[in-house]
């Protein structure tokens, strides 16, 4: 989960590395899965979201299909 | 009835995250077993239970607190700095999650991967500043806990 100035600047590491494409996530969506997932780490009740959680809180930011899915085996 | 050890689990997961938010850096197992006064064996003992609940993530030798999310207990590339204190990340989710459970304004000290160009990302606790980049998610969820550290 690395930063990057731009897409193209993640093509470019991704075709230099080897590695596929995946996802990108913008600024706005990564602190809202910050919030979600950390705002309140720091309480005493404090959990990591269950799986049903995180589908929802990935499918609230935007990011849906199998590569966010927590229990899938495979994805494209 | 509880399950064995979820008091003292409990306890020594806020002990650990009270240690890293005032230090900024992960106690060793005699912090923690000095600051609750138990043995170091039970401390040992709710490490590898909080290991195995996927609440921190420790080193080979058991003691040594690789994270405890969103902050990173060994020194990364990723800093957060929040007022005089400056914090680890693990990556670029965690970098904003430590503003989100600080709920402070912070400074994220990051560079492109691609470029090496610096990144400076203001945080205010309604979120960043509008600065051009994006994060990158190499593995899929379902294998972050694979290797959470390379994830």
């Amino acid at each position: 989960m690395l930063f990057f100035r731009s897409e193209e600047r993640v093509d470019a590491w991704c075709r230099a590395a080897g590695l596929p494409r995946r996802p990108v996530v913008t600024l706005p969506q990564l602190w809202h899965l910050a919030t979600a997932w950390y705002g309140n780490r720091l309480t005493p009740e404090a959990r990591r979201p269950a799986p049903d959680e995180m589908r929802e809180i990935f499918a609230a930011t935007g990011l849906t299909g199998a590569f966010w899915d927590p229990s899938a085996d495979s994805f494209a | 009835m509880s399950a064995p050890g979820t008091e003292l689990d409990g306890l020594v997961r806020q002990t650990v995250y009270r240690h890293v938010v005032e230090t900024t850096r992960a106690p060793g197992v005699a912090d923690v077993s000095a600051a609750l006064g138990r043995d170091r064996t039970a401390i040992r003992d709710a490490y590898a239970r909080l290991f195995a609940r996927r609440v921190l993530v420790l080193a080979a030798d058991g003691e040594t607190i690789v994270m405890a999310p969103p902050f990173s207990g060994v020194a990364a590339q990723l800093r957060k700095q929040v007022g005089a204190k400056e914090y680890f990340a693990n990556c670029s989710w965690d970098a904003l999650g430590i503003a989100a459970a600080l709920r402070a304004d912070a400074v994220v000290h990051s560079r492109c991967e691609q470029s090496g160009e610096p990144l400076i990302i203001p945080v205010e606790r309604t979120g960043p500043g509008p600065v051009p980049c994006v994060a990158h998610f190499a593995v899929p969820a379902a294998r972050w806990w694979a290797d959470i550290v390379y994830t």
